[in-house]
């Protein structure tokens, strides 16, 4: 199964999009490189709809305490209810437990095209 | 019951010694004796009841007999517990009077009666008994003064903690980590007891009762505030025992930390973990005051806890909520994790206990 999401210049670098997949609601990222990552558009913890939420950064992991280093712009999916983050550039794991993630789909570029699969 | 008795091993983790301030006297020096012996200064207190027991904060059957309070005389607390019981080793964690830390301002003073404490403890405890271990007493809220104490009197061999009460001031602040870069120096616990917290918004409730009940809130506190605050991500090696507020609170918190964790990580990026992983690595309870229950509900609290090796028994004697190690814990508990709560996890928890009976 595919779907044609949108044109490629539709999407900026930080955008999100929600979509279909069939009968899957699927929110499509272009991070802040310009690459294109698809995933379930609901959030494992209660099932808020992701597309809603922020593709904002996050602060990194440190050794200081009191230290904080916001970075990733456009890389991090914060769920728009509880602000549980997900790394759309790590298959979609969470940044508090990397053992858990969201379902992601494959995205390719068609002919310009933003075009998801499962 | 003798033969019974033996079998205990007990690392008793919370024995409440007590001075009064005329024994004090020959360890202070001028001007802060003069402040008690013509000023008659005492310790702050802000608490609107008393202990409504028998004997007040003590056990009724505790006092010396000639008079003096509980806790006072090391041989009738020998006699009374030591030896009756059949304790392998105690820890010493003071009356919480005087408890420099406690203060409110006067640190200079404060830091004095925590040197002069600590002296009389020695000679006077930990000296005199092979089976006494002690707690450092500082003032806290003088950081330079607290890390020149525990340099001085830490590496006593009989030293193995630094008393922090709990009253109204939050441990984990930054300004106090100094503290436990000195304690893992000199592979000292952080013990943690409570002394007069305000509980209800920073106030008093009506009665002792209500106060007595949520005293584990005033626990629940540190613990969140010591592990959000990142101490146990900055001193690795650090350890914590929380004395007196029970266990059975500790699997909401955990799954509460746990929970916000997920959610709120990036409001403190310095934890990068589970919170109830650094709870289990690096904090230890005591059992009393134990609320009595069976042993089916007693093992549903150390399930949910993740680890049997997290509770440490604690009689707190003198003290008119005494656990009996005889009957507090539920009958028929499996030997195992008996043996730990009376003493194993004791044992692991301080790294200057003798680690097999009879020393190491």
């Amino acid at each position: 199964m595919r779907t044609v999401v949108c044109n490629k210049n539709d999407m900026a670098p930080g955008d999100m999009k929600e979509a279909t997949l069939g009968r899957a609601s699927i929110v499509i990222c272009r991070t802040s490189d310009g690459e294109f990552y698809a995933f379930a558009n609901r959030c494992i913890h209660q099932g808020a709809p992701l597309s809603k939420g922020k593709l904002c950064g996050a602060p990194e992991p440190t050794d200081k305490v009191g230290e904080y280093k916001f970075c990733r712009e456009g890389e991090i999916i914060r769920c728009p209810w509880h602000g549980r983050e997900f790394d759309a550039k790590n298959e979609g794991r969470t940044l508090s437990n990397p053992k858990f993630k969201l379902k992601e789909y494959k995205v390719e570029i068609e002919e310009d095209q933003v075009v998801v699969y499962k | 019951m003798t033969k019974e008795r033996e079998k205990l091993n007990l690392i008793d983790t919370d024995i409440h010694e007590r001075v009064s301030y005329e024994e004090l006297l020959p360890y202070l020096e001028n001007p802060w004796k003069r402040y008690i012996t013509d000023c008659h200064w005492i310790q702050e207190k802000r608490m609107p009841y008393t202990q409504p027991a028998v004997a007040g904060v003590d056990r009724a059957d505790a006092r010396v007999p000639d008079g003096r309070p509980a806790g006072s005389d090391l041989g009738f607390m020998q006699k009374q517990l030591l030896d009756d019981v059949g304790h392998e080793f105690g820890i010493l964690t003071g009356a919480l009077d005087p408890s420099p830390s406690s203060m409110h301002g006067w640190y200079e003073m404060a830091s004095a009666l925590a040197r002069a404490y600590n002296n009389w403890q020695i000679e006077n405890w930990l000296e005199k008994d092979d089976r006494l271990y002690g707690s450092v007493h500082i003032c806290a809220n003088d950081v330079t003064e607290a890390v020149k104490e525990i340099e001085r009197v830490g590496p006593h061999p009989k030293m193995v903690q630094v008393l922090l009460p709990i009253d109204d001031f939050m441990w984990g602040d930054p300004y106090y980590h100094p503290i436990y870069e000195a304690a893992q120096r000199h592979d000292l616990v952080i013990g943690m007891h409570h002394n007069e917290p305000p509980l209800y918004y920073g106030k008093w409730p009506r009665y002792f009762i209500e106060w007595h009940t949520l005293l584990p809130t005033s626990h629940m506190m540190q613990v969140t505030n010591m592990v959000f605050n990142g101490v146990f991500e900055k001193f690795p090696k650090l350890k914590l025992l929380m004395i007196e507020g029970g266990f059975t609170h500790m699997p909401h918190l955990m799954r509460k930390m746990d929970q916000q964790y997920k959610d709120l990580r990036h409001e403190v990026p310095w934890i990068k973990r589970m919170p109830s992983d650094i709870v289990r690595e690096h904090i230890k309870f005591t059992t009393q005051p134990l609320e009595e229950m069976s042993k089916r509900e007693f093992m549903q609290l150390i399930e949910q806890m993740g680890s049997e090796d997290l509770v440490c028994f604690s009689t707190d004697y003198p003290h008119w909520d005494y656990d009996s190690p005889f009957a507090a814990l539920p009958p028929n508990l499996d030997e195992g994790l008996r043996r730990k709560i009376f003493s194993e996890n004791a044992r692991a928890l301080y790294p200057k206990l003798p680690q097999s009976k009879g020393g190491n």
